[in-house]
């Protein structure tokens, strides 16, 4: 495991390092964008300012120590604010979008997948597998369109585009990412409380009893959850950034849940003529238990993995889908950084994806460790 | 026994091509049996004719003027965009240009980036990944610091980055796309084949039979890596189109006209009329992108379920 890690770090050295060379490689430098209208003297003490005027060893260095610090500078495009407070500000609204999009694609595909692999042949396989192969090379941004046209103006179920309705934030004493921040705890608490009561019944025995306990701990806290934001007096503004959020989250999903689906059809189908499954439907053991605990769980791993593996690609999904519904969030501040050349908060994104993606390899050796006992004693 | 004399009688290097061809042919039998492969290779076959078609009719039935896919203008209808005629069978967009000229000409493009991009990766991962899992040692741990490193970097997010620095044109596009996904992943995923090629009992008998390293991986190893290879290649087209099309959506590229530019247009339709718009020009375009890679991962995905032993049995 700490060999991981420091494989790990090398690599962030080797990305930053790479960043660097990039940044220093094109024509100019900070100072010619920033200080293109200030003249020579002007350029010059830009040029002080941000240290370009120092060695290129030293500014290499300054340049790991200060990404060893999470400081990336000052945005051009947001200044003063630093790229990093940029990012922080609106982080709670991408996540929402973003980490609900994963768990929920996540659960559909491999719910459907299972019960596809299970019942094999037949229209249904051909359904499914015609949809989730759609959606799945759908164009983002013409889905998004889509949705928005046959949803917000055709059907006028949800409002579209933007993040929230200002005619109802006019009286709120509560701030926009506040709200959010508290709906991502509450979805995780929720999320959480789903997860765990999958642990906790394993010991009940009865298929009857396990679903009602099951569902006797995720009913109550979700009325914990509703009780908490009744509470609050907020219920109504969460509504309303709920309702602006379902067309967004909806397509991230469809976007997504189609690769999870395949891949688990196919990992179940591997596993289904598997010797110890044959053993266990000899000893006369119920359909949906032989599918359950002695299919999917095995089969869930190698999914487990791509799923992981695929995380990156959701969250450039989302920030692309944010932009189409003018979701005002972390997606917009990168197409802001593209347009006017904000290349602190470039580098700032660019170095938060890689490390996410190294995160999510890292998470995956340990829940690999976890899950699969050959690892540990083998 | 008389049929065991005759081909005992020929040469080596003809029962070696006798044998290959079998197994070529045993193969094909099994992807023809593949459904939904089989679809994904009929729309493949579309798009090569659609593709092929545009400059056999702009050389022959279609007016340069009129169906210039980037510059043609037709005066006799007003106004742009016009709905679906017989002169235009898909109708014109804002610019008076032909939606049809452009969807074929789009196709172009697409099979160009995305053939490119698999191309590269498939071939660059083969080598990397076989290079690593076949000598090992300090050339292992190299090329997997270096995959590790170009795993940080997803292409999608790369090449939309890079569009602000570059504006690329599709070929430097196709083939960044695939360096660095081709680097990355697929590397690390052929690299484990590799090893557990390396393990097999035929690979020992050839060293056993004093063949060479370079031998041994070209004439053993490699034929072991290529249904990997051939799975790469058809799924790095899907993300590789997808990447371009957002790329010129968003008019990050200097490509003149691809999918993504046209479904830009045939939505800026939309935000005039707001309500009504003209499907005529978008619906093309998105359809396009969908099938095309369809085709791509439907093929990618029945060729891992054809070659792949353990999945074939049932």
């Amino acid at each position: 495991m700490a060999r991981r890690l420091v494989r790990g770090l090398v690599a962030l050295v080797l990305f930053q390092t790479i960043l660097f060379a990039l940044i220093h490689s094109l024509p100019g430098d900070f100072a010619s964008i920033a200080g293109a209208f200030g003249g020579r003297a002007a350029r010059a003490a830009i040029q002080h300012r941000l240290g370009l005027d120092e060695p290129l060893g030293r500014q290499y260095l300054d340049w790991l120590w200060r990404v060893a610090h999470l400081d990336f500078g000052e945005s051009f495009f947001y200044s003063p604010e630093r790229v990093t407070d940029v990012l922080l500000a609106r982080a709670p609204r991408t996540l929402l979008v973003f980490l609900s999009a994963a768990v929920l694609s996540y659960a559909l595909g491999l719910w459907l997948g299972k019960q596809v692999a299970w019942r094999r042949g037949g229209r249904l396989e051909l359904a499914t597998t015609v949809a989730s192969v759609a959606a799945h090379t759908s164009f983002a941004p013409w889905l998004g369109f889509l949705a928005l046209n046959i949803f917000a103006w055709n059907l006028g179920w949800f409002p579209y585009q933007n993040l929230i309705n200002f005619n109802h934030w006019l009286e709120a004493d509560i701030s926009v990412d506040a709200i959010l921040l508290r709906m991502v705890i509450s979805a995780g608490l929720i999320f959480a409380a789903g997860l765990s009561s999958a642990v906790t019944v394993r010991r009940v025995r009865q298929r009857g009893r396990r679903l009602a306990v099951r569902a006797m701990i995720i009913f109550a806290s979700l009325l914990a959850c509703f009780t908490w934001w009744a509470r609050s007096g907020y219920a109504s503004l969460a509504l309303d950034v709920s309702a602006h959020l379902a067309l967004p989250l909806g397509t991230v999903v469809l976007l997504s849940f189609g690769e999870t689906l395949l891949t688990m059809r196919a990992t179940m189908l591997e596993t289904m003529g598997a010797d110890h499954v044959t053993a266990a439907r000899a000893r006369g053991l119920p359909e949906s238990s032989l599918r359950d605990r002695h299919v999917a769980r095995v089969a869930m791993l190698p999914v487990l993995s791509r799923l992981l593996l695929s995380l990156p690609f959701v969250l450039v999904g989302s920030l692309v889908i944010e932009r189409v519904f003018f979701w005002q969030a972390m997606g917009q501040v990168l197409f802001n950084a593209i347009e006017y050349q904000d290349l602190p908060l470039i580098v700032g994104v660019l170095s938060l994806v890689g490390a996410l993606v190294l995160l999510s390899h890292i998470l995956l050796d340990v829940l690999y460790l976890i899950l699969d006992p050959r690892l540990r004693y083998g | 026994m008389a049929e065991l004399q005759s081909t005992l009688s020929q040469p080596l290097a003809s029962q070696k091509n006798k044998l290959r061809r079998q197994q070529a042919e045993d193969s094909w039998q099994l992807f023809r049996g593949h459904r939904t492969g089989m679809i994904g290779l009929a729309l493949i076959a579309i798009f090569t004719l659609l593709a092929a078609s545009h400059p056999m009719l702009m050389s022959t039935v279609w007016d340069r003027r009129r169906y210039d896919p980037i510059v043609g203008f037709d005066m006799a209808y007003f106004p742009h965009p016009s709905p679906p005629s017989i002169e235009h069978l898909l109708g014109t967009d804002n610019y008076g240009r032909d939606v049809l000229s452009q969807l074929l000409f789009g196709a172009r493009v697409s099979f160009g980036v995305g053939l490119t991009a698999g191309l590269v990766a498939a071939v660059l991962s083969t080598l990397l990944g076989g290079a690593a899992g076949f000598i090992g040692g300090q050339i292992d741990q190299l090329l997997m610091g270096l995959a590790d490193v170009a795993v940080l970097m997803p292409a999608p997010v790369v090449l939309l980055i890079f569009g602000l620095l570059v504006r690329m044109e599709w070929p430097a596009m196709g083939i960044l796309y695939g360096l660095l996904t081709g680097a990355g992943a697929q590397a690390i995923i052929v690299k484990s084949q590799t090893l557990a090629l390396r393990a097999k009992p035929y690979i020992e008998a050839a060293q056993a039979a004093g063949g060479g390293r370079l031998h041994i991986f070209r004439r053993h190893v490699l034929p072991g890596l290529l249904p990997l290879t051939a799975v790469n290649l058809f799924l790095t087209v899907v993300g590789a189109v997808l990447t371009e099309s957002l790329l010129s959506y968003f008019n990050r590229t200097r490509v003149d006209l691809s999918w993504g530019t046209m479904i830009w247009l045939g939505q800026e339709t939309f935000r005039r009329h707001t309500m009504e718009g003209q499907w005529h020009a978008i619906l093309p375009p998105a359809l396009a992108i969908m099938l095309f890679c369809s085709a791509f991962y439907l093929v990618g995905r029945a060729l891992d379920e054809v070659l792949n032993p353990r999945l074939r049995a049932r």
